[in-house]
């Protein structure tokens, strides 16, 4: 039971944790280069230098900023207004960094029986793949503009299935329906501009698994996100001459576009850290040869930020590495219980066997042979509870979405009615148990029909709590994967603490007396 | 002197005591009150005797018998005792359980069987409990013969609850018996019984005596220690008359 317990809390402690990191990395990359607001110059080279790096996967510019989103529902004039984190990427390149193309969520059926395995109400049933690749391109592919992808829980019109897939709620079906992004440019003065606006056209959503993106996050392209935020190539004027007779100031040169981020992606098997100082010698080096160059116009931003993803995500990740391991000395705790509990029932058998105990000595048992026999009990206790532990765990952690899902809909009917009428027939029990007049059987079955009542009614009136609040937790899924090293550590635990527990009463029949057990026997 | 040395170790050497008490001590104390409830006592059994131990209530006889069942020691420097010339009250620990186990056998008055156990497991368990790993078979084997001579054959898989007290004895001297031990030590085998179930008990151990087994036996009854070939009574903490 304890050992089930741990297994259980850790495992999923755990699981939270790991997916945390993946996808933390398959969000972020390995590797994050990042600049004030006002962008970083130059970078179409940075990049070059960065693929030149042999530990490089993949790296993707993109501009990171807040937005509102204006949405197209409801009906009428007065529309929904989201908050969004706009990410304006080059899709490509993100997915090589990231999970991006494969976390657009609205896709065909791989093949004829996928598509028969859907239900006619999901929309997967009737997509083509150009919406797949409008989304990977973040252009729509019939008019050839640019478009807009997302995170799936931005809008309202995504209702969350059992099974993980989801529904068009009240009939919004985003993709092919046109929102309109506002952004507010910021000079790298930290100066700020008069906010501008563009209609984009969805293109599909993405889900990344992680609650806090996928409420939040869109995707638009890098260069449409240059041009709104004025990050873009300028002609650059020079303010100290004299405006020519239309007020307009002599072009001396070009400002080059700008990016305010740099995700990079190692190759496997190298660590973000070890990338992190290779990106960062490569920066410094790319730093200075632009400084060096009189001909460049833009100067470099003072702070760039070089992190890997384990240090963008600390805040993240911490709290949640402390829970657990909090959990973990927390549910030790329980061991102690579990060896107090074996403990005790094993004194008392002690104590009520000391003259069987006796009788085996007389008849020539070693001491070691009756403390073997209470240590054997312990240990068998032990491995079985653990097994049985480990199991319950693993069957727990393995379902543990389908468990979630039951406690947050309604009982079936079979089910409450089934626990009526389990509750009824302990009802006729008690009735015969009375009607008998021993006691022990009444208060029994007295309690067993209490309790089956009480869970009956419970189910009947039962409506589905979501235990698994996805805006607290980050995930939209519950992780079901059991921390076996946890486990098993746990599980030998448990068995050292039952022998204990069990080790303690043994010595005292071992120290028996025979003579003096049988005098009182 | 090799001779001797063979003979000493020989079963039926009469010169050689099997069980032997010499001077033997033994004090309990209540609270910081001393008793000495032996002081002294000396016996010494041979091969193939049937000794009866006689005394009144709170003699000593029983503590006699469980010093000599080596389940309790003498005082410190309060005599010795010898099992085939051997000390056992000096040795301990799996020595002393091995002593019990199969050098003699022990029947308590209350028969002390295992509750739990049926009436076969009880009568084998002797052969279970020793780690020096007696033969498992055939402690199984000894015991279906001994209960089978002793009239138990239908009852092996009862409890010993289901049984009547005389039913009980047997299946205990059945128990003290089955790994085929030279002395059997009796604390008033027939205590508990009625007269006629009690003489049933003392014919079947008056047929292991023929049969060679030497016997020691406490009882408070003069019928029952006329049975036996030889008399000791216990007073004051010592043998006060041996006929
Ligand atoms: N463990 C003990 N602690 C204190 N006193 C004891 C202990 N065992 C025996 N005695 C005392 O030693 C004395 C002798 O006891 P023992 O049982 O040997 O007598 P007995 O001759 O067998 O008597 P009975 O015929 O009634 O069985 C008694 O006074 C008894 O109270
Ligand atoms: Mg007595």
């Amino acid at each position: 039971m304890c050992v089930a317990m741990v297994v259980t809390v850790v495992s999923v402690m755990s699981g939270f944790l790991d997916m945390l990191k993946n996808s933390g990395r398959q969000i972020v990359g390995d590797v994050i280069v990042s600049s004030g607001i006002g962008g970083m110059p130059y970078t179409d080279e940075f990049l070059v230098d960065l693929k030149g790096l042999t530990d490089v996967q993949g790296a993707t510019p993109l501009i990171d900023t807040i937005g509102l989103l204006r949405m197209p529902y409801p009906l009428g004039n007065q529309k929904e207004v989201n908050h969004v984190q706009v990410w304006a990427v080059d899709p490509i390149s993100l997915a090589t960094v990231t999970d991006y193309a494969n976390d657009l969520y609205w896709k065909p059926a791989q093949n004829p029986a996928a598509a028969d395995a859907m239900t006619e109400d999901d929309p997967r049933k009737n997509l083509t793949d150009s919406i797949l690749t409008d989304g990977k391109t973040l252009v729509q592919s019939k008019t050839g503009n640019p478009g807009i992808t997302l995170g799936i829980h931005v809008s309202i019109g995504n209702e969350r299935q059992r099974d993980g897939s989801y529904r068009p709620r009240y009939g919004w079906f985003m993709p092919g329906n046109d929102v309109t992004l506002t952004v507010v440019p910021v000079s790298s003065q930290g100066k700020i501009a008069e906010p501008r606006e563009q209609i984009f056209t969805v293109l599909n959503e993405v889900q990344t698994g992680i609650y806090e993106v996928d409420k939040n996050r869109i995707y638009i392209p890098l260069k449409e996100g240059q041009r709104l935020l004025r990050l873009d190539e300028a002609p650059l004027y020079d303010l100290n001459a004299e405006p020519d007779a239309q007020g307009r100031y002599p072009v001396i040169g070009n400002t080059p576009a700008r990016v305010t981020k740099i995700l990079v992606r190692a190759k496997p098997k190298v660590t973000a850290n070890e990338l992190r100082s290779q990106i960062e010698t490569a920066y410094a080096s790319f730093a200075n040869r632009i400084k060096a160059d009189p001909a460049r116009t833009a100067s470099m931003p003072n702070v760039v930020n070089i992190l890997t993803w384990e240090q963008q995500l600390r805040d993240l990740i911490a709290p949640v590495e402390k829970e657990r391991e909090m959990m973990r000395v927390l549910f030790s705790l329980i061991y102690l219980v579990c060896a107090g509990l074996i403990l005790s029932i094993f004194w008392s058998i002690v104590v009520e066997k000391t003259r069987d105990i006796g009788i085996l000595r007389s008849i020539g048992a070693s001491r070691f042979g009756v403390m073997w026999i209470f240590l054997r009990y312990g240990l068998v206790i032990g491995i079985l509870g653990s097994l049985l532990g480990v199991f319950l765990a693993w069957l727990v952690v393995t379902n543990i979405n389908a468990i979630h899902e039951a406690i947050g809909s309604d009982a079936p009917p079979a089910i409450w009615i089934g626990s009526f009428v389990l509750t009824a027939f302990f009802a006729i029990g008690l009735a015969y148990s009375i009607w008998r007049g021993k006691l022990l059987p009444i208060l029994l079955w007295l309690l067993a029909t209490l309790v089956m009542g009480l869970i009956a009614s419970f189910l009947a009136l039962h409506h589905g709590t979501l235990i698994w609040d996805p805006s607290v937790y980050y995930f939209t899924t519950v992780p079901d994967q059991v921390d076996w090293w946890t486990a098993w550590t746990t599980a030998i635990g448990g068995v050292v603490f039952s022998v204990i527990g069990a080790a303690i009463p043994a010595s005292k029949a071992a120290d028996i007396d025979p003579v003096e057990a049988l005098r009182y026997g | 002197m090799d001779e001797l040395q063979i003979n000493s170790h020989a079963h039926s050497d009469a010169l050689h005591p099997l069980l032997e008490a010499r001077g033997v001590r033994k004090t309990y104390s209540f609270g910081s009150v001393p008793v000495e409830v032996l002081n002294g006592v000396d016996l010494a059994v041979q091969p193939g005797e049937w000794v009866a131990v006689l005394g009144s209530s709170g003699s000593g006889k029983s503590t006699l018998m469980h010093l000599l069942g080596g389940l309790d020691r003498p005082d410190k420097n309060g005599g010795e005792i010898l099992f085939d010339g051997k000390h056992i009250s000096v040795t301990h620990g799996k020595r002393l359980d091995r002593y019990r186990n199969l050098d003699i056998g022990f029947v308590f008055q209350f028969y002390h069987l295992l509750p739990e156990l049926s009436v076969f497991e009880n009568a084998m368990l002797p052969g279970m409990v020793g780690s020096w790993m007696t033969n498992r078979s055939e402690a199984r084997e000894s015991a279906g013969k001994l209960l089978d001579s002793f009239g138990l054959s239908h009852r092996l898989v009862h409890r010993p609850g289901q049984l009547s007290g005389g039913e009980r004895q047997r299946v205990a001297i059945a128990r003290a018996l089955v790994n085929s031990p030279r002395v059997l030590l009796a604390d008033e085998p027939t205590g508990n019984l009625d007269t006629k179930t009690g003489e049933g008990i003392l014919d079947l151990l008056a047929q292991r005596h023929a049969n060679g087994l030497t016997l020691i036996m406490v009882t408070h009854d003069p019928a029952v220690a006329a049975r036996a070939t030889r008399i000791v009574k216990l007073a004051n903490g010592r043998v006060v008359e041996d006929a």
